[in-house]
């Protein structure tokens, strides 16, 4: 199967993207965890590459960042003694992938903290809490999506191969949950579990929620096409040389639903990746101190940090290009049409 | 001689777009004997492939069986249960689809795809039908049998297709292949080519066949008995030598449009060919009567009052047609 370009460029462009995310350690200069009590609030820093005096400098620097007088939360920048970056420096300890112990990060800066996107209410470092919370905000999509794909796949293929009232019940029960507001039921089934979770059980568990309630659109789709498939010539063909169901449906049914199983996937990521940021945001999600895009956000439920911090909002950008890779990856996967075209011909109109 | 299959009364009928029950086959009935070349003639619209996949119970999804019964070896395929059915589907009953190069898994290699209805049916191990599926294509191709075998469909010939489903058909040793318009889509030379490998695999394996066709050149010299179908009733049943002698006035008119061949003189051959009268979709039968009454050459008044029943008019031959009756 040859890609085509347009994927490829848009598979480009997710990858790079899952990278940093997945490498998070070594892309987020400091532990997103650690807290710095002493600079709460604090605004992003600039990256400088001229100095006051006007004089151009090729390493980029920033300056520490004082207390404006008669203020308690308003920072200035202090031009006293510039801090000049430095790359591939050693720093908090990671595990890269989760097994690597490494100490080495992309950049860093001696005797300054620097925070390239400010801080939150406890001094921790916002850029390194965006970046790991991509880990989980992105997880929870890509397996809410994986398990809505699986029970679409195994219920449409269900509801499309066998029909009769297997099919009617189970688009019934479809149509039921495509006209559920999804997000309350989420927090219904959320509210019927217990409040405080372990931060992984946590994860599972929304996960879980996530991923079954979207079934019923991908179902419907791979309904449609075991509905076609199961019809052409070399699917009666070896029917009528006494293939057994389970094999036609392995072999010459199910390879059809590919494309559009692929493209759901592109679409349904995001959309999960947002159902978790919802979920998190309003504490329903991964708890704390675990940082996901969700929760980054829940501290703009306060209305000062709403109206006084506008860095707070900086996470939001961040969805931004993941989101726009899916979904271009979604539309150039729709141009492509089936793995593999067979003219369509009944048989019946040939006699 | 027991018959290997018996079609009883069959009826058959397809649910159109507004959900109204049309008629494909009404009453049809025939009897296979062992070892047997029954071919089936009829033109477009006259229910040769319903009655191919209605045997076997691989009708399309609008169609329905609504009366009769298909005895094979005694026992009721209509009433077959699931796994029994798929048990004779390719074991003991093979269903050749007119269109070769659609009726292959267009992304699987020819020697998988008859390896696979082998272990669809077959206990043994693995090396075993391997093995068995190497001395099938030996037999179907006589030449290139190892390279056909790790070929895709799209990389074969139509003939070749043909044959890689032939030897799908064979594969288990069935006593019964229904072969709907097996050479339709090819050149004549390859058609003759297929039914020489029919004749051969008769002789070999001693499979009975129903042959169908709209071809009646195709059944000279190759079929053992002829039915002739029309508006999905058996008009006309009887041994090949029906196709020298015809009594129905369908199946004489049918002949007729049959070009003499090479063997005929110059003026045969630029003389127009004649051509049946009016048209014969399923919509055109009249409510009432015989079927083929409204381009009948020799319609009488009975014709349009009631529908005529098959008469024997020699030892094993039957016209349904009321200038036979007594």
């Amino acid at each position: 199967m040859r890609l085509r370009r347009s994927v490829a460029k848009w598979l480009v462009v997710l990858g790079v993207l899952h990278g940093i995310v997945v490498c998070a350690g070594f892309f987020a200069p400091y532990d997103p965890a650690e807290q710095d009590r002493k600079s709460p609030y604090l605004p992003p820093m600039r990256v400088h590459v001229v100095d006051e005096e006007g004089h151009f400098h090729a390493r980029p620097f920033v300056y520490a960042f004082r207390l404006r007088q008669g203020t308690f939360d308003q920072y200035e920048e202090d031009a006293a003694r510039s801090y000049p970056l430095r790359f591939f420096v050693r720093g908090a300890r990671y595990r890269l992938l989760g097994i690597l112990p490494s100490r080495l990060h992309l950049f860093g800066a001696e005797d300054l903290r620097i925070y390239l996107l400010g801080t939150d209410a406890y001094g921790r470092d916002q850029l390194s809490r965006l970046v790991f919370g991509g880990q989980v905000s992105l997880l929870a999509g890509l397996l809410g999506a994986g398990i809505t794909l699986s029970l679409g796949l195994c219920i449409g293929a269900v509801a499309g191969y066998y029909g009769g009232w297997r099919d009617d019940v189970l688009m019934r029960v479809a149509e039921l949950f495509l006209a559920l507001p999804w997000l309350y039921l989420l927090f219904a089934v959320r509210a019927f579990l217990p409040l405080t979770v372990r931060p992984l059980a946590a994860f599972f568990l929304i996960v879980a929620v996530i991923g079954e309630v979207g079934w019923a659109r991908p179902a419907r789709l791979v309904r449609a096409v075991v509905l076609s498939a199961k019809e052409r010539d070399f699917v009666r063909a070896a029917r009528g040389f006494g293939a057994k169901d389970v094999y036609l449906l392995r072999w010459h049914i199910l390879p059809e639903t590919g494309s559009v199983l692929l493209t759901q996937a592109a679409i349904l990521v995001p959309q999960y990746v947002l159902a978790e940021m919802t979920l998190s945001f309003l504490g329903l999600g991964v708890p704390e101190p675990v940082p996901s895009w969700g929760n980054l956000l829940s501290s703009l439920q306060q209305y000062s940090v709403l109206v006084s911090y506008w860095w707070m909002y900086l996470p939001t950008l961040a969805m931004v290009p993941f989101f726009l890779g899916y979904l271009g990856l979604a539309s150039s996967l729709q141009e492509r049409g089936p793995a593999y075209k067979i003219e369509r011909r009944s048989l019946g109109s040939l006699t | 001689m027991a018959s290997v299959l018996e079609v009883q009364e069959l009826h058959v009928s397809y649910r159109d777009g507004e959900g109204e029950e049309r008629a494909a086959l009404a009453g049809v009935s025939f009897d296979l004997a062992p070892g047997e070349i029954l071919g089936v003639l009829g033109e477009s619209g006259s229910g040769k492939s319903t009655l191919a996949t209605a045997l076997v119970r691989l009708l399309a999804v609008n169609g329905q069986i609504t009366r009769g019964a298909v005895l094979f070896e005694g026992k009721n395929l209509l009433r077959a249960a699931p796994e029994e059915l798929r048990e004779i589907r390719g074991g003991r009953i093979s269903l050749i689809f007119q269109e070769p190069s659609l009726a292959l898994h267009p992304t699987m290699r020819a020697g998988e795809q008859v390896y696979q209805v082998l272990a669809a049916h077959g206990t043994s191990g693995k090396s075993a039908l391997r093995e068995k599926t190497r001395q099938i294509f030996a037999m179907v191709f006589p030449e290139e049998a190892e390279r056909i075998a790790r070929s895709y469909p799209h990389e074969l010939s139509g003939g070749q297709r043909q044959r890689v489903l032939i030897a799908q058909a064979v594969a288990c040793g069935p006593s019964v292949i229904l072969a709907d318009e097996p050479t339709a889509s090819l050149d004549p030379t390859t058609q003759m080519e297929i039914l020489g490998v029919f004749r051969t695999l008769r002789e070999k394996l001693g499979v009975a066949m129903i042959f169908i066709t709209h071809n009646p050149a195709l059944l000279a010299g190759f079929a053992d008995r002829v039915l002739v179908l029309y508006g999905g009733r058996v008009v006309e049943l009887g041994p090949a030598k029906v196709l020298g002698e015809p009594r129905h006035p369908y199946t004489k008119a049918l002949f007729q449009c049959v070009p003499a061949g090479f063997g005929g003189n110059g003026n045969a051959r630029k003389a127009r060919l004649p051509a049946i009268a009016g048209e014969s979709s399923v919509s055109a039968l009249p409510l009432k009567g015989c079927a083929y009454e409204p381009r009948c050459a020799e319609r009488m008044d009975v014709c349009r009052e009631r529908e005529p029943e098959l008469l024997s008019v020699n030892e094993g031959h039957s016209v349904s047609c009321f200038k036979y009756e007594k």
